[in-house]
């Protein structure tokens, strides 16, 4: 008797995990790149991010029924978005707004349209998309609270979608097999520095199953670094030392051209 | 070929740069001014952050003025001593010019403000130079022969001033207190426009001053060597932004130029040159003005934190 209930209690265990293992999918993802090295000739950059989805329904992930969002998350900070108003005949900043946890930038990666992919009431509840950062979560920042969608922080997605800070691509991201994909970011000349997050959602009819978060980090080096930190950090002597070099530019035209 | 700039972080076209440099070095050159007052607003025109062109044409400077100075020590034509007071007042100006500098550019009324005083600045000296120079053209041709001796302004207040000085080089004895005032006044601009003050410096001393022209633009320049360096130095240590790439590409086209200027200026009459440079002071007031006035393509403006300066 006592055998018969182990047997059926170790196949109840067996469906139950079998049942779950529907909702249990896994991503796990890679970047290209740890660092990202902005020396005195860089211009941009293509970084790579690869992933794969892990313990599919395999008819679901056949049918390519799975679908990735790639966020990519600068530092975040603070920005301020000032509005010309014409005062006298002349326009001058009037009024202005600042916004905190703001990412220095942002790009979402997919393989269509992210509204095809979930809902936009999902999207912006998990904050997902650049017309939804207003929704990040509130581990993450308080962006909720500033990012309203008025004529400010309308015009501070705009301006940074401008300059390439903000960004959507919906077309980034390719399976290369139905359980693998890869995406690839093309950073910006104007990519700000420091840690940038890279969190992958996993999607599958709309519900949102799991997420993988990696970094990597862009930083000056060599000697845009060298500079950037002695700038900053020895100011005093930066500024003896801007003043040596122009003398000593100055001293050699002098000396070059008085041949002549 | 594209170079990355440390401070102003970005990236930008090395060769754009050091043209930029030479043809504003050329101008200079050929009509005998700093060039600052031109350089400033293509930096700015080039999508250079302002408080960084600002602070960055200030180091570039003391190239030129250094590399201007030292020619005019050889001939003996510095007066040192008269140099040295203006200098005074030039500290004090920059040391108040920079903390305005912050001041404005944490209010985020910086762009405006310099825009404002380069259009002032530059709509006066250049109507005043276009005006007089064109007079001097017309009398010269009306007499047939060299353009007559420019006579100075009447400016007797200024020489009924207390602290009198005695300036043997200039044959002048003139009291402190207006030179330490120009001294000043050229070292705020200094700091909050990105010039050398050259135009406004050589017009004042020999207007004002009456100090003779021979020794007006070498004097002037000794000046600038030290005021644009002190400058330089405070806004490394208050606003971080002096980029030292960028002033070094500007500085070595800049001193090419000027030769190249130097050369083709002496063809000119005196007269002609000052006509010139007034037409151009001129067009660079009109475009600066009109950016304040059109209404502009985009209202709004984002900036983060670290640039607004408030840490």
């Amino acid at each position: 008797m006592i055998r018969i209930l182990s047997i059926l209690f170790m196949m109840f265990v067996t469906l139950a995990v079998t049942a779950s293992s529907y909702a249990a999918e896994k991503l796990q993802m890679g970047v290209s790149v740890d660092v990202v090295p902005i020396g005195s000739d860089f211009s941009g950059r293509d970084i790579v991010i690869f992933g794969a989805i892990e313990d599919a329904d395999q008819p679901a992930l056949f049918r390519g029924e799975y679908k990735v969002i790639i966020e990519v998350i600068g530092d975040l900070e603070e920005a301020i978005v000032r509005k010309k108003e014409r005062i006298g005949g002349i326009w001058v900043n009037a009024a202005a707004r600042k916004y905190e946890d703001v990412p220095s930038y942002y790009s979402v990666l997919s393989g269509s349209q992210i509204n095809d992919i979930a809902d936009p009431s999902l999207l912006s509840e998990k904050g997902i998309g650049v017309q939804f950062l207003k929704a990040r979560p509130a581990d993450r920042s308080n962006i909720a609270e500033f990012l309203t969608q008025g004529e400010f922080s309308t015009a501070l997605r705009r301006k940074r979608i401008e300059n390439g800070l903000f960004a959507e691509k919906p077309e980034a991201l390719q399976h290369i097999s139905p359980s693998l994909f890869r995406a690839t970011l093309p950073l910006p000349p104007n990519v700000p520095i420091g840690v940038h997050t890279v969190r992958a959602h996993l999607f599958l009819d709309g519900r949102r199953l799991d997420e993988v978060t990696k970094t990597f980090e862009v930083r000056k080096v060599g000697f845009e670094r060298w500079i950037y930190d002695l700038a900053h950090e020895q100011s005093f002597l930066y500024g003896i030392l801007a003043v040596l070099l122009a003398i000593f530019t100055g001293w050699s035209a002098n000396v070059i051209f008085r041949k002549n | 070929m594209s170079i990355y700039l440390p401070i102003a972080e970005m990236s930008v076209n090395i060769w754009i740069l050091f043209g930029m440099g030479a043809a504003v070095g050329f101008l200079s050159g050929m009509f005998g001014v700093g060039g600052g007052f031109l350089m400033t607003p293509l930096l700015i025109f080039y999508n250079i952050p302002p408080a960084v062109a600002v602070a960055t044409e200030a180091n570039q400077i003391v190239a030129s003025s250094f590399s201007g100075a030292l020619a005019h020590l050889r001939k003996g034509t510095v007066d040192i001593k008269l140099g040295l007071m203006l200098l005074v007042g030039g500290i004090i100006g920059s040391t108040l010019g920079v903390y305005i500098f912050s001041e404005l550019r944490e209010i985020g009324q910086l762009d405006l403000i310099i825009s404002l005083l380069y259009v002032v600045f530059l709509g006066a000296i250049g109507t005043l130079m276009t005006v007089e120079s064109l007079r001097a053209i017309q009398k010269s041709r009306q007499n047939g022969g060299a353009a007559p001796k420019r006579r100075p302004g009447h400016s007797g207040w200024i020489h009924k001033l207390p602290l009198k000085v005695k300036f043997r080089k200039s044959k002048l004895v003139l009291s402190a207190i207006p030179i330490i005032a120009l001294g000043m006044l050229v070292g705020i601009l200094a700091a909050i426009m990105g010039v050398g003050g050259g135009f406004i410096m050589v017009p004042a001393m020999i207007y004002l001053l009456r100090v003779p022209t021979n020794v007006v633009i070498g004097t002037s320049l000794f000046q600038i060597i030290f005021v644009t360096a002190f400058t330089t130095i405070i806004q490394s240590t208050t606003n971080q932004t002096v980029d030292i790439v960028l002033a070094f590409i500007l500085m070595v086209g800049g001193v090419i130029g000027a030769q190249l200027g130097a050369a083709a200026g002496h063809k000119l009459k005196g007269e002609q040159l000052r006509a010139l440079l007034g037409l151009l002071v001129l067009a660079v007031c009109v475009r600066l003005g009109y950016d304040l006035v059109v209404t502009p393509s985009d209202l709004f403006s984002v900036i983060t934190a670290a640039e607004a300066g408030g840490h």
